[in-house]
């Protein structure tokens, strides 16, 4: 019992990366319309841009900054790309461009960084912050959660409470009549790209001492994101939040359990499956109703 | 001069021409109505003006500055408002939400208010949730907040109750009368005469006539005759 309830802590740390990723991915979904795969890919090159300068013996903090702002800077490359020339395209299309998109970063990553070769990734946040029914919990669990925590709150507030944010639900909910009243339309889908980049970077940069640092490994943590998002149905922040952190845990168990535990990258998939299958009943029940 | 000029403006829709060769101008503090029945090309001319759809050739100026290339945003900026067909409210935002959207530094709520007073008690209604004739004015209410110099709108009347129509109507007629130079489509022509100076009538893409709104209005055999053509 005890076994199982630490690896479910341990699960913590990727389950508030999934959160703070398939927040981003709720955002980037809401405000500019496109289901991004390139995520993780977008926060994993301004890891790696970290990771080089620490190896190459810059300052941790300094280049700690420098990753997040080549992560923006990613974000919007990529954002431009998909504002620029698919703009009208439909939702399938741009998913479809951000799947390439994924490949092309991925093969270029690789490339740039070595394939397998092993990296030297500082942990950021090293130790524990508090026992929780004696176990462990690490700070970067708490932070990775606490991240997630804060966006959603600050996505509410300023989508809420700010003339940009108002602009950005107009955006979302019409973009031609937005643009006709003169909103910048681009100016502000790049900010969203911006923002997602740069918090998507942060979180990389805590999970990526736990996972294998390789460029393609965390590049596809956008599908355990992507399926937190859809437990969230695209639309609800919290939901996609618990959804991440649930599935953290249920992966941290798994591995606890030897019969299942070489399947656990199947778990993302089969909580899509569920929510899926799940979202189709409803339908059906409304029809019938 | 007046103070939006379309000279030869042709419009594609699929590769096919939908609007040919056309001359159309408005003055300000006057309304142009653009008359002609389904299919004539009057929202693509409008969605052509404003930059929705690119145009094939010819020029578009406000005082004399071509925007025919530019974006739509741009075009807003250079002071043509476009108050699309099909009541386009914000769906998920407020009444004053949708307003607050298109507010400039320059620009007031209250002139939105004073526009439509029936506005002011639906302030914090979501959009989807008012009625035809409230959400039109509301369209047209959010176009005047971005402080055009011309305002173009399409098919306002449809769908709604005569006395809202009228309602509506006059609004427009008053938004001229305080200077602006207005391009109204529409599809039932006695009303938008009544109100308009000059009066257009497209068929096939074409303009087949151009002349005095208060001319037609006194002769609809000649107006019948427009519109279905011989
Ligand atoms: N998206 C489109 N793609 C291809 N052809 C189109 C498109 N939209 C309109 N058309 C064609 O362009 C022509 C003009 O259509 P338009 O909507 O401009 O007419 P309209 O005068 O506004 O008609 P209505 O009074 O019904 O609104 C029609 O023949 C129509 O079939
Ligand atoms: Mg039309």
């Amino acid at each position: 019992m005890n076994a199982l309830l630490t690896s479910a802590v341990a699960g913590l740390t990727a389950g508030g990366t999934y959160a703070l990723l398939g927040v981003c991915a709720v955002f980037t979904y809401r405000l500019v319309a496109v289901v991004n795969f390139t995520g993780a890919a977008i926060g994993t090159a301004g890891t790696f841009v970290l990771i080089a300068l620490y190896e190459a013996g810059f300052p941790l903090w300094p280049s700690v900054l420098a990753g997040i702002a080549a992560g923006t800077v990613v974000g919007v490359a990529i954002g431009f790309i998909m504002t620029r020339w698919f703009g009208e395209a439909s939702a399938s299309t741009k998913a479809a461009v951000t799947v390439a998109l994924l490949v092309g970063i991925i093969a270029i990553g690789l490339r740039l960084t070595g394939g397998q070769h092993p990296h030297n990734m500082p942990e950021l946040f090293p130790g524990s912050a508090f026992r929780m029914a004696g176990v462990e919990v690490t700070i970067a669990s708490v932070l990775t959660i606490g991240l997630a925590a804060l966006f959603t709150i600050l996505a509410d507030l300023f989508l809420n409470n700010t003339k940009v944010g108002l602009n950005l639900r107009a955006l979302a909910d019409r973009p031609m009549a937005a643009e006709l009243l003169g909103i910048r339309v681009q100016m502000l889908s790049l900010l969203v790209w911006g923002m997602t980049g740069a918090f998507t970077t942060f979180a990389l940069m805590i999970i990526a001492p736990q996972r294998s640092p390789n460029f393609m490994t965390l590049s596809l943590l956008v599908v355990p994101a992507l399926a937190a998002a859809l437990v969230g149905l695209f639309r609800s922040f919290w939901r996609t939040l618990a959804g991440g952190i649930g599935l953290g845990l249920v992966e941290g168990m798994a591995s606890s359990v030897d019969s299942v535990s070489q399947y656990r990258s199947a778990i993302p998939f089969l909580v899509v499956l569920a929510v899926l299958l799940w979202s189709q009943r409803e339908a059906r029940w409304d029809e019938a109703r | 001069m007046s103070k939006l000029v379309v000279s030869n403006l042709s419009i594609n829709r699929a590769e096919l021409p939908v609007v040919s060769s056309l001359d159309i101008a408005v003055e300000s503090g006057a309304i142009s109505v653009v008359l002609g029945s389904n299919g004539a090309g009057k929202t693509t001319l409008l969605e052509g003006l404003s930059g929705i759809i690119p145009v094939a050739s010819g020029s578009i100026a406000i005082d004399g500055r071509e925007i025919q290339k530019a974006r739509p945003g741009v075009r807003s900026r250079e002071g043509l408002a476009h108050v699309e067909q099909g009541r386009t409210v914000f769906r998920q935002l407020t009444t004053e939400e949708n307003l607050r959207v298109s507010l400039h530094s320059g620009s007031d709520l209250a002139e939105a208010y004073a526009l439509f007073p029936e506005l002011v008690q639906r302030r914090t209604v979501k959009a989807s949730l008012l009625s035809g004739g409230e959400q039109q004015m509301l369209v047209i209410a959010r176009a005047l907040l971005t402080r055009p110099k011309v305002l173009l709108i399409d098919e306002m009347s449809a769908g709604l109750a005569p006395v809202i129509v009228t309602r509506l109507m006059s609004a427009v007629r008053k938004l001229a009368d305080n200077g602006l130079a207005v391009l109204l489509v529409e599809q039932f022509a006695a009303l938008a005469l009544s109100i308009g100076n000059r009066a257009y009538v497209m068929r096939r893409g074409r303009v087949v006539h151009d002349g005095d709104c208060m001319k037609l209005l006194k002769s609809p055999d000649e107006l019948h005759r427009l519109y279905l053509g011989g």
